[in-house]
């Protein structure tokens, strides 16, 4: 049984890509079988976050026209070799590709795979079209900004218009010293506000981006975050766990839901 | 002036919810604040055909569940004490 996720958000800069990199890679420590697939054609990133735009021969167009094998266009992850990357195109645009052969593509890849997580361009044209067609899941990550959350509410909304109904929030970049003092909305009003489950929740730590700059995983270090992550893939898997206590200092569940 | 509005701003995190309720209620119904606007005020005016209303005190909102609920709160006078009928 293999599971069709697609990572989306709407607003571009809430940690899609990321979000998506470290819960492949946490799939993968997990000993399941995953294939990344980077949708957003002309705008290549899911390679350079996981430290692999080197190796790219072949991509997405190139498996979708025919120019090459699948199997030729997947690239293997330096860290776990069940993990695999099928890259977008850089030189080409959304409209090179159709919902249809999204489709045909997403089903070709769960014959060889437990877990096809597809990384969804930011906003709601066809590059979302595309990224959705495939999909039996989408989790939508937002940041605890109006902005991004307006945004996500949006994205369920046409998710739920496209009969995609199991849909999970991840909610990125929270502060809880700022949710501590009234300044940020925490996790309970931001799920309360998108009233869809929450899958995790992941706080805003310098060690993302030390591990980005590198082309390296969250998921698996020491850090809050690679905590979170790797939590996030377990509950994919079907675990249930609590979700982390973010607040280092004062270390209450109560600090950083409630103020 | 100041003793009597000591009460700090309200923090930022409470504007936003709050201002996301309202907006994300408006837009996921493709109902503007003004056409919600509109709309209380022809409740207003219908339900002060048939009634004695207290105009004022009228409020229409709209639930963040599902199914999303309207719900007209309409306070009615009746002789001299009144009462609050919910539609």
């Amino acid at each position: 049984m293999s599971e069709v996720i697609v990572i989306t958000s709407g607003k571009g800069g809430v940690g899609k890509t990321t979000t998506a990199a470290n819960i492949g890679i946490g799939l993968a420590a997990l000993g399941k079988k995953v294939v990344m697939v980077d949708t957003d054609i002309g705008l290549r990133n899911l390679d350079v976050v996981l430290g692999l735009e080197n190796r790219i021969v072949y991509n997405l167009v190139d498996v979708i026209e025919g120019n090459c094998r699948l199997k030729q266009a997947l690239i293997r992850d330096k860290r776990y070799e069940t993990l695999f990357l099928l890259p977008s195109a850089q030189t080409r645009d959304k409209t090179s590709v159709t919902p249809e052969q999204m489709k045909k593509l997403c089903e070709d890849l769960e014959n060889q795979f437990e877990y096809i997580l597809l990384d969804c361009p930011a906003g709601i044209e066809q590059g979302f079209a595309n990224a959705i067609a495939g999909a039996q899941k989408a989790i939508v990550v937002t940041t605890p900004e109006v902005s991004a959350i307006r945004d996500a509410d949006r994205i369920i909304g046409l998710l739920e218009a496209h009969d995609l109904r199991d849909i999970s929030l991840v909610i990125n970049k929270i502060r809880p010293d700022m949710v501590r003092r009234g300044e940020m909305m925490s996790v309970e009003d931001v799920s309360e506000i998108l009233a869809v489950p929450l899958l995790g929740i992941i706080p805003d730590d310098e060690h993302v981006v030390i591990a980005t700059n590198q082309g390296e995983a969250i998921v698996g270090n020491d850090s809050l975050a690679g905590k979170a992550f790797a939590n996030i893939s377990r509950r994919i898997c079907g675990e249930e766990l609590p979700f982390l206590e973010l607040s280092e200092k004062k270390g209450f569940f109560r600090k950083v839901f409630g103020r | 002036m100041g003793l009597f509005h000591s009460g700090k701003k309200p923090h930022s995190g409470t504007v936003a919810k709050e201002r996301l309720e309202t907006l994300l209620a408006a837009e996921r119904l493709n109902c503007s604040p003004q056409a919600l606007q509109m709309l209380k005020n022809d409740l207003t005016i219908a339900a002060g055909k048939y009634l004695m209303i207290e105009p004022d005190e009228i409020s229409v909102t709209i639930s963040q569940s599902v199914p999303v609920i309207l719900t007209a709160r309409i306070p009615l006078k009746r002789n001299e004490d009144s009462h609050v009928k919910t539609l």
